[in-house]
């Protein structure tokens, strides 16, 4: 691999070929694997968050899996200063949460998604609308809520510390991706969300445990060909798209699996990761 | 102009005039003659560092939620600057609002897409490349390179080396913003000491001191204008006091900013 190839986004690091550990599983752990956790799992039934610039409903990409949503924006004028909009056909501002939703689709094609639209106007706001949007999934009865964004901003630790753990005692699966620049990014350091970085491979199902957290988990998130705006495709690169991959597999093994938690999920993940199985694709 | 006829023996009237005159050299220090002056040179210096066809830097205007083409360079069927995207919308808005650098390409030809892009950039480029300016948490714009000449994309390299080099343009527009909001209060609370000079009236130095100063920035400009005239109030001793404070502070920026200089940019 090329020198060029080696640079990854922030947190991807360890997920270089030169730098992936291999773990070993032992006992009943040892005994899962990808076909008892998610083999035959369409992710039917399996309620999905993309809490983003919103999903484009009628994109090629999502098949006629977009159930609905919210468009959440900031409102000075309130006393809650947010102002909550259903949106029933989403759409997206940008293009990024499509992206999102078309890996996740690709990976658990029965799955419900939901848009949860935060991208607003106010810099003030965008954290504390960024939160709104998290806490609106976990309270609306969602599995699974992808992240592929998150925040720097000190102030925020606690109240996003706060509505991670209430997802955690809930059940739900809150997927945050790392961000791509070198900085504390919430929610993505705290232990009770699944935290995702970039590997160069191509495979979906392909990822990697990390021991040395905060990251966990190494998805794909190179270069990739994903949904965008307006019925396109587009090539595009980041943390972002990687954790949709782990938020897709999350959704097929909740969907066979619907009792475990999230520690529990956690531990399947680690046992059936590339690295601890020692199986390796070739991308 | 008619010349100045009653600044003799006014010692308020020379500690202004200095002052103005430091500001003035201040201003150039930090601003390379203006503030788009220095932003222009960042995005050529983007250009043709990552080699591409063109290069932009958009800055946020919080007040109305919009970012503010304030520099382009190169390809594009039309002057941006000035063009304003609403925050919400679009790679740039996107950028800004996440914080985060954003690298696409090979776009697929659609007709819809391309406006949209078309709208927001000038033109349709084959690969785009943006990474938000960031002093602290504070997004103040963005900045986008668009088309790499050499290759298909930007790579992550690119994004790693635009990220560090946009950190580095954050801080000259976070410190010449600064500079320019601190030039503009300190003749703003001159001309409130001025105006209230009653015993020595200039409309000479008045009219020197003539500013319009940024909106956004008008409160906090006016909390320090009134601190000001609190001390201005109270007489003359403490009159002189403030000058001589804002005197001191006006030479120390300048040394601060002598310091950076040779520190960041040599």
């Amino acid at each position: 691999m090329s020198e060029e190839e080696e640079i990854l986004p922030a947190y991807s690091q360890p997920f270089l070929p030169t730098a992936v550990r291999e773990l070993t599983s032992s006992g009943p752990l040892a005994g899962i694997t990808p076909e008892w956790a998610w083999g035959g799992s369409t992710g039917q039934g399996v309620r999905v968050a993309v809490v983003d610039t919103g999903i484009e409903y009628d994109h090629p990409a999502v098949g006629a899996t977009v159930r609905g949503g919210v468009v959440i924006e900031w409102d000075e004028s309130s006393t809650e200063k947010l102002l909550y909009e259903p949106d029933d056909q989403p759409t997206d501002v940008v293009g990024h949460g499509t992206a999102c939703a078309g890996i996740i689709h690709s990976l658990a094609p029965e799955a419900e998604l939901y848009s949860v639209r935060v991208l607003g106007t106010n810099m003030k706001g965008r954290a504390y609308q960024f939160a709104a949007g998290v806490d609106w999934a976990v309270e609306n009865g969602m599995d699974v809520v992808n992240l592929s964004l998150s925040t720097a901003k000190k102030d925020y630790f606690a109240l996003f510390h706060s509505i991670a753990d209430d997802a955690y005692f809930k059940n739900i699966m809150l997927v945050s991706a790392a961000s791509n620049l070198d900085e504390p990014s919430m929610p993505s350091l705290y232990s009770s969300v699944f935290s995702v970085a970039s590997h160069a491979g191509k495979d979906p199902f392909t990822y990697y445990y990390n021991p040395t957290p905060p990251v966990e988990f190494g998805a794909p998130g190179i270069d990739l060909r994903v949904a965008w705006k307006d019925h396109a495709y587009v090539t595009s690169t980041g943390n972002s798209f990687a954790a949709p991959h782990i938020a897709g597999i999350i959704t097929l093994i909740r969907a066979k699996h619907p009792e475990l938690t999230p520690f529990q999920i956690k531990s399947v993940l680690w046992a059936c990761a590339a690295n601890v199985r020692r199986v390796y694709l070739k991308n | 102009m008619s010349e100045p006829t009653d600044h003799k023996n006014n010692p308020l009237a020379d500690e202004i005039a200095r002052l103005v005159q430091s500001l003035a050299a201040a201003g150039k220090v930090s601003l390379l003659g203006s503030p788009d002056a220095l932003l222009l040179s960042i995005v050529e210096a983007a250009a043709r560092i990552f080699g591409a066809a063109a290069a932009s830097i958009l800055l946020v205007n919080e007040a109305e939620g919009v970012l503010e083409f304030k520099v382009a360079h190169g390809a594009s069927n039309r002057d941006l600057v000035g063009t304003r995207i609403p925050l919400n919308q679009g790679i740039a808005g996107y950028v800004a609002m996440s914080g985060q650098p954003i690298a696409i390409s090979d776009v697929a030809q659609d007709t819809r897409f391309n406006q949209d892009f078309a709208k927001s950039t000038g033109y349709v480029p084959r690969s785009i490349l943006a990474t938000p300016l960031l002093a602290g948490e504070r997004v103040l714009g963005v900045m986008e390179v668009l088309d790499k000449i050499n290759a298909p994309s930007f790579g992550m390299r690119d994004m790693e080396l635009l990220s560090l080099f946009a950190r580095q343009a954050a801080i000259a527009i976070d410190q010449a913003q600064n500079i320019e909001n601190i030039g503009a209060a300190m003749v703003l609370s001159l001309k409130r000491l001025v105006a209230a000079d009653a015993e020595h009236p200039s409309d000479y130095l008045l009219s020197a001191l003539e500013v319009k100063p940024d909106a956004e920035n008008q409160n906090d400009l006016l909390k320090l204008v009134d601190l000001l005239n609190e001390f201005s109030s109270m007489g003359e001793a403490e009159r002189e006091a403030a000058l001589k404070i804002l005197t001191a502070f006006s030479e120390y920026i300048q040394h601060q900013r002598q310091v950076h200089m040779g520190a960041s940019w040599q």
